[in-house]
């Protein structure tokens, strides 16, 4: 049994390794594909394993962005004549300016992003349920109007970075492999995460958060810790995405509420809740449907996004993982007398 | 028996089929990529690009095509909507990069989405030749591959902070009296519209006293209005693409506000005139065009015959003012025309090094790029809504009416 699993984990990582030279004209939907693992997997650190249902965390995935844009242009040019409305200047980088860029750039917005969660954890993590997830919407709404007003970072013009130097197909295997690095490590470190006694208290505060408290877990704390280490990750995606896409603005890209905000979501639901594998699962599913109806049923993308939507939420409320359970629970370990089986059904 | 006739019917049929495609390939093709806004807030100006490049291209057929290597080529533009989104655009640059293999490309509309263009263009080093983004912003990347046709956004509303500066002297007063009022979209074309009027009201030394964004749909302006009202600004500055100037046009009236010189942009495009009557009297529209300026050039004729050709190609103009927007744009389509036939090759690289060196008049002005790409050989041009006619004002040297002031 160990050894099988050894062997599809070497499979997959294997596979994650050889994609991006096997489908070269692929590349940007792969690295998109892994921004999608990443983002539903930290969602469902707090969303699914805590029960705490963000709409927020893609404020870290646009902080993460400005934090990670204004690193690299910081270090080597004034950031207010660099997003001057009015140009001026020739703003050039060289190569180590911006490997270095990049490199810092991505690590300090997943650091900043880190703290801005214990900050604003601190104040809506008194909220519960619906309140939680409509006081954490709020956040990042309001991040998106503050920052499209601060004209030092661009106001409502955005930020445009250099791009890769050197040939764009590479760049695009750079950016895969930064995404796939970054979602690999994710997904190790969450696997280990929930085998731990710290997996087990935040299973508890999403199991009866009163009773985690008697039992003498410090929630506000777990809580924290939790949703800081998702917006790590959440914003270092962010932070390789500003140098993916080159031009980012506040709204529509950077805070972007009703897209990647509501897809994390959705990938988690259509994949399950609360698993270690139903995230990976929805992230990949929701991808490819994504890219299916954007390419061949334009026009009808949102209509379809709402049916699928709707169709998880009513008919497929465990995701695919939990559908997966209920139908086929010896695959999970889980031992069931047929007679019993037989009568459940 | 019967497979003979069954092949000399295939024979001849496809025999026939080759000779038809010869004709029709007489020319050959030179596929160029362009995202541009079809539906959302830009949707009317991205029509009016649109129809300027394709306008452009039916002529250049008409009048023999892009000769290379004695050889001629036809354009063929693949457009796609990028919805007035900039991620969306980004995607399709892509898109038309990656997958349809385009080597060249034409601009988007507006300034935010030829930023979101630019780098995708920059990073597969496809030319790409613009004739809608005038942000300043656009132009110190170091882009080397991005060409714009049109004169850039500080140089739109100039005209109409030193007219202020001219009134207030005629009445005794210094310009430094000037109030100003600057509400504009928050993107980048209309933020360094506010840039450059800033800059100049500053020269003058004169004081802003409102200075706000609109709304993002750009569809309400009533608040700023009110505060307009209030403040009693001698200069007001609109700046929101064609939705912008409609809104601004339409709550000015509704909510009677008397200032005494109001300059906005895109009054053409959004076609003023045709939609709010009377109460677009008196505005000041900054222009990158103008049909009656003294333009010419061997294809489009002059600036007026343009006009006139253009409404015949497409009647549903005949009724307003044919906006700059669509001049440009076949002007971008002409300036490729002109590099093609001067780089004599179809490699991209060649002819983005023609693109480089062009120096060319146009029925549209004279176009000439700077090392950063913006062209620097076009002045722009203020004019004004008089009884419903817009007349140049200003600058003096192209001016054919007198400024009616104070508005209303």
């Amino acid at each position: 049994m160990a050894k099988k699993k050894i062997i599809l984990y070497a499979l997959i990582l294997a596979f994650t390794f050889i994609a991006p030279f096997a489908f070269p004209n692929f590349g940007t939907q792969l690295a998109t594909l892994w921004l999608m693992i990443i983002v539903a997997l930290t969602w469902d650190m707090t969303g699914g394993q805590m029960g705490y249902n963000s709409l927020g965390n893609i404020f870290f995935y646009g902080t993460g962005m400005y934090v990670a844009a204004l690193i690299s242009i910081g270090r080597v040019y004034d950031i207010g004549d660099y997003t001057s409305a009015a140009g001026g200047g020739i703003y050039e980088f060289t190569d180590v300016q911006y490997f270095s860029g990049v490199f810092l750039g991505v690590l300090g917005a997943g650091v900043f992003c880190s703290i801005s969660a214990v900050i604003i954890g601190y104040v809506t993590f008194g909220l519960r349920g619906p309140y939680f997830a409509i006081g954490t919407l709020g956040v990042a709404i309001a991040a998106g109007e503050l920052v499209s007003n601060w004209d030092w970072v661009g106001g409502g013009q955005g930020i445009s970075l250099p791009g890769y130097p050197g040939d764009p197909d590479t760049g695009k295997v750079f950016f895969y492999f930064l995404f796939a690095a970054v979602g690999v490590s994710v997904f190790v470190f969450v696997k280990w995460l929930y085998e731990t006694r710290f997996g087990a208290a935040i299973n508890a505060i999403r199991d009866d958060e009163e009773k985690a408290e008697a039992m003498g877990i410090h929630t506000l704390r777990y809580k924290l810790i939790t949703w800081s280490m998702a917006a790590f990750f959440v914003g270092m995606a962010g932070g390789i995405s500003a140098f993916q896409l080159l031009h980012f603005e506040p709204l529509e890209t950077a805070y972007q509420t009703i897209f990647l905000g509501i897809f994390m979501v959705v990938c988690v639901l259509l994949g399950g809740k609360g698993t270690l594998w139903g995230p990976v699962i929805g992230a990949i599913l929701f991808h490819l449907f994504k890219e299916v109806t954007w390419n061949y049923f334009l026009g009808w993308q949102w209509v379809a996004l709402g049916a699928l939507i709707v169709v998880t939420v009513v008919y497929f409320q465990d995701g695919v993982m939990g559908w997966l359970v209920h139908k086929r629970p010896e695959w999970f370990g889980i031992q069931v007398e047929d007679k019993i089986a037989g009568e459940t059904e | 028996m019967k497979k003979t006739t069954l092949l000399t019917g295939l024979l001849a049929g496809s025999a026939m089929l080759i000779s038809q495609g010869a004709l029709a390939a007489s020319c050959g093709e030179i596929v160029i990529g362009s995202a541009i806004s079809l539906t959302g807030k830009y949707a009317t100006n991205g029509v009016h690009a649109q129809k300027g490049y394709e306008y452009a291209i039916t002529k250049i057929r008409e009048n023999g095509g892009v000769k290379v290597g004695g050889k001629c080529y036809n354009f063929k533009v693949i457009y796609y909507d990028d919805e007035s989104k900039g991620d969306r655009g980004a995607t399709l640059a892509e898109r038309l990069i990656s997958q349809d293999k385009v080597q060249y490309m034409l601009g988007p509309y507006s300034s935010g989405l030829t930023k979101a263009i630019a780098p995708i263009t920059e990073k597969y080093q496809i030319p790409m030749v613009e004739a809608e983004g005038a942000s300043r912003s656009l132009f110190n990347k170091g882009y080397k591959y991005l060409f714009a046709v049109l004169s850039t956004s500080e140089q739109y509303l100039a005209s109409a902070v030193s007219l202020a500066a001219e009134k207030a002297k005629e009445q005794g007063k210094s310009p430094s009296s000037v109030k100003v009022a600057i509400a504009v979209e928050n993107d980048p074309f209309s933020l360094d519209i506010r840039a450059g009027v800033s800059e100049d009201a500053a020269k003058f030394g004169m004081k802003v006293v409102v200075d706000e964004k609109l709304p993002r749909d750009l569809s309400d302006m009533s608040a700023i209005l009110t505060k307009v009202k209030l403040l009693k600004p001698d200069l007001l500055i609109v700046s929101g693409h064609s939705k912008g100037a409609a809104t601004a046009v339409r709550q000015i009236k509704e909510q009677n506000i008397k200032v005494p010189m109001i300059a906005i942009t895109h009054c053409e495009a959004a076609d003023v005139t045709g939609k709010f009557g009377d109460a677009a009297n008196d505005f000041l529209c900054s222009t990158q065009w103008s049909e009656t300026l003294a333009y010419k050039d061997s294809l489009f004729g002059t600036a007026a015959e343009y006009e006139i050709g253009f409404k015949n190609a497409y009647p549903e103009y005949k009724a307003k003012k044919v906006p700059y927007q669509t001049a440009q744009a076949t002007a971008a389509v002409y300036v490729y025309k002109d590099a093609f036939e001067r780089a004599n090759s179809l490699d991209k690289e060649k002819v983005r090094d023609a693109l480089t060196k062009t120096d060319m008049q146009t029925f549209y002005g004279g176009i000439k790029f700077s090392k950063a790409g913006n062209n620097i050989a076009k002045p722009m041009v203020l004019r004004q809504i008089q009884n419903g006619e817009y007349n140049v004002v200003a600058p003096s040297a192209f001016a054919s009416h007198k400024l009616n002031w104070p508005r209303n």
